[in-house]
C-alpha cells in the first residue's frame, strides 16, 4: 500500500478501525476512511444498519462485503441512527468513490459526543496512526 | 517468509502483499475485480511459483506414480499431463496434483504449496522397493500462469512451437531466453491458458527471470494482459468450479464425494486408498459437493450453513461475489439426497437466511466465456 496516496479529510474524528465521524450540528454522520476501502478495494454490498437501532460506542454497526472478505463496521459514537443512505444499497461502489463524501453510512443521533471524542483522533493523530500500521 | 523470485519485484510495484501458507504473494495489483474480469475477457498472468514441483525419475517411475496417485499413470502418454489426487488409506485426498509426463521415466508432479512438505515426505515414505529418484525442485523452477482468450496470441510472441497444437493437456519443452521451459496448456482459471516452469533458475539468477516476466508483460500490453494476484486466482477458479484444497478438499472428504471421479480410476490396479474408495462405492457417500448460486443479495463464505425446509443439510466451503456474474457462488457438501440441480435452499448468512439455488458448474455460460467458449478473440 505504500505506492498508493492515502486520503485524510481534516475536520473529523477517526477509530483505529478507520471509521470517520463527522459533528454536523449535533448529530454525527459516518463513514470509512480512504485507508478502509483502499485495504478492502472491490465493495459489493453493504449490509446497512436499522433506522432507530440504538449503538453504543465501537458496538458493531453493520458490515460491509468486498469480493475478498466481509468486514464489520463499527460505531464511533454511541446514540441512535437517525440516517442511512440507501444509495449504497444499490451503488455500494460509492465506499470505494467517495468514502469521505457520497459513501457517507450513516447519521447518528450522539448521546454524549463531548465524551466520546476524547476516545476518537483527529485528523493528524490518525495520520500519525496509519504510520505505524505500515511498518508491520 | 518464502518469497519466490517475484515476491520484491511485486512489492516495488505496490501490489497489496499478502502470507500465503508462509509465502509472500500478492493478493491483488489494482482490484480483483478488475483482474479476474481481464482474464475472462483478455488475459492474465500469474505468479504460481509457491505450488510444489516435484521431479519423479526413474525405471519405476511409473509405477510408483500409479501406486500413489489415484488417475492412471499407465495410461498417460508422454507429452501430455492429467489431474489426478493423493489418497491415504482412508481414501481421504491428502492433495490433488497435476502430472506431465516429459519422457517415458521422468514426470513433474505439481502440489498445492499448503501440500508441498506433506507430499514430498508420503512420497518419499511410499518409494521403498521401487527405483525412482524424487527431487523437490520448488526453489528453483519458478512457475507462471498465463491465461485467458489471448493468452495464446501472447505466447506465441516468446516461444517458436507452434501453440496451435498445444491443446487442453499437452506440454512441449522449448527455450525461452536460453532457459529450458517447459509449457503446457493448462490453468486453473477455466479458461484457455498456459502454465511455464523454467529449468532451472536459482535465487541468485532471479534477475533473468524478471527478464522472461517482463519480457512477457511487454508481449501482452497490445492484448490487455494484466498482473494477477491470489485474490482473482481464487474467484476464478471458484467461478470454474475447481476445488480448493483446504477449502473443498481435505483428508477427510473422498475424490468420489467431491465429484473427481474422473481422476480415480479403480481398474487400474492396486493403488493406496483403492480399498477404501471400493468400500465407499458399495456402502454409499456421507457428502457430496455442490455448486450453489444465490437468489438474493449475499456472499456465501466458507463455514456458512446450507439449510433446507429447516432442516440443516450442509456447509459451505468456498464462496465469493462473482464478478462476472454479479451475484454470490458458492460450493459446498450436502447430504446425498439432497444433490439435485435446481434445488432451492438457504443459506445463513450472519442473521439471516438468504436464498440459493443448486447449479452445475462453471457458473458461467460454456457458450461465452472458458476454455469452450464459441467466439475466440
Amino acid at each position: 500500500m505504500s505506492h498508493e496516496h492515502v486520503v485524510i479529510k481534516e475536520n473529523v474524528y477517526y477509530t483505529k478501525d478507520h471509521e470517520w465521524a463527522k459533528i454536523e450540528n449535533g448529530n454525527v454522520r459516518i463513514g470509512i476512511s480512504d485507508y478502509a476501502q483502499k485495504e478492502l478495494r472491490d465493495i459489493v454490498y453493504i449490509e446497512l444498519p436499522q433506522i432507530g437501532k440504538k449503538v453504543k460506542q465501537f458496538e458493531r454497526l453493520c458490515s460491509i462485503e468486498s469480493v475478498k472478505a466481509v468486514s464489520d463496521v463499527y460505531s464511533p459514537v454511541s446514540g441512535e441512527i437517525v440516517e442511512v443512505n440507501r444509495q449504497l444499497e444499490n451503488s455500494p461502489e460509492l465506499l470505494n468513490k467517495d468514502p469521505y463524501g457520497d459513501g457517507w453510512i450513516a447519521i447518528i443521533k450522539a448521546e454524549k459526543i463531548e465524551e466520546e471524542v476524547k476516545n476518537l483522533m483527529d485528523a493528524e493523530k490518525y495520520r500519525e496512526y496509519l504510520k505505524t500500521l505500515e511498518k508491520h | 517468509m518464502l518469497k519466490t523470485h517475484l515476491s520484491d519485484l511485486f512489492e516495488s510495484r505496490g501490489a497489496k502483499m499478502i502470507e500465503f501458507v508462509g509465502w509472500k504473494m500478492p493478493l491483488w495489483f489494482t482490484s480483483i475485480t478488475e483482474e479476474h474480469l481481464a482474464v475472462r475477457n483478455k488475459a492474465g498472468i500469474f505468479d504460481v511459483s509457491h505450488m510444489g514441483r516435484m521431479l519423479i525419475e526413474g525405471k519405476d517411475s511409473t509405477h510408483f506414480l500409479n501406486y500413489v496417485t489415484t488417475n492412471n499413470v499407465e495410461k498417460l502418454k508422454q507429452g501430455r499431463m492429467h489431474y489426478s489426487t493423493i489418497c491415504n488409506q482412508n481414501g481421504g485426498i491428502k492433495d490433488d496434483v497435476m502430472l506431465q509426463r516429459i519422457t517415458e521415466e521422468k514426470y513433474v508432479l505439481i502440489t498445492n504449496a499448503s501440500n508441498r512438505e506433506k507430499i514430498y515426505n508420503w512420497l518419499i515414505q511410499n518409494s521403498k522397493g521401487y527405483e525412482v529418484k524424487i527431487e523437490d525442485v520448488t526453489f528453483e523452477v519458478p512457475m507462471l500462469a498465463i491465461q485467458g482468450p489471448y493468452a495464446e496470441k501472447i505466447m506465441q510472441k516468446i516461444v517458436e512451437i507452434d501453440l496451435k497444437k498445444l491443446t487442453f493437456w499437452r506440454l512441449a519443452t522449448c527455450k525461452i531466453m536460453g532457459y529450458e521451459t517447459i509449457i503446457s496448456n493448462s490453468g486453473y482459471t477455466g479458461e484457455n491458458g498456459f502454465e511455464i516452469t523454467v529449468w532451472r533458475v536459482p535465487r541468485s539468477e532471479s534477475e533473468n527471470f524478471i527478464k522472461i516476466y517482463m519480457e512477457i508483460l511487454k508481449a501482452g500490453e497490445e492484448y490487455g494482459l494484466k498482473e494477477c494476484g491470489l485474490g482473482a486466482r481464487d474467484t476464478l477458479r471458484l467461478e470454474a468450479g475447481l476445488v480448493l484444497y483446504g477449502n473443498d478438499i481435505d483428508e477427510d472428504t473422498t475424490p468420489f464425494e467431491a465429484k473427481l471421479d474422473y481422476a480415480v480410476k479403480m481398474d487400474k490396479g492396486e493403488f493406496i486408498g483403492r480399498e477404501a474408495l471400493q468400500r465407499q462405492l458399495n456402502e454409499g457417500l456421507r457428502k457430496v459437493r455442490v455448486g450453489l448460486k444465490m437468489l438474493e443479495k449475499g456472499i456465501p463464505r466458507p463455514h456458512y450453513e446450507i439449510w433446507c425446509e429447516n432442516e440443516k443439510i450442509g456447509v459451505v466451503t468456498s464462496g465469493t461475489y462473482s464478478p462476472l456474474l454479479n451475484i454470490g457462488i458458492a460450493m459446498g457438501y450436502v447430504k446425498p439426497k439432497y444433490d439435485e440441480i435446481g434445488r432451492e435452499v438457504e443459506i445463513a448468512i450472519r442473521e439471516r437466511r438468504v436464498k440459493a439455488k443448486m447449479v452445475e458448474w462453471p457458473f458461467y455460460s460454456k457458450e461465452e466465456y472458458g476454455r469452450g467458449r464459441k467466439n475466440v478473440p
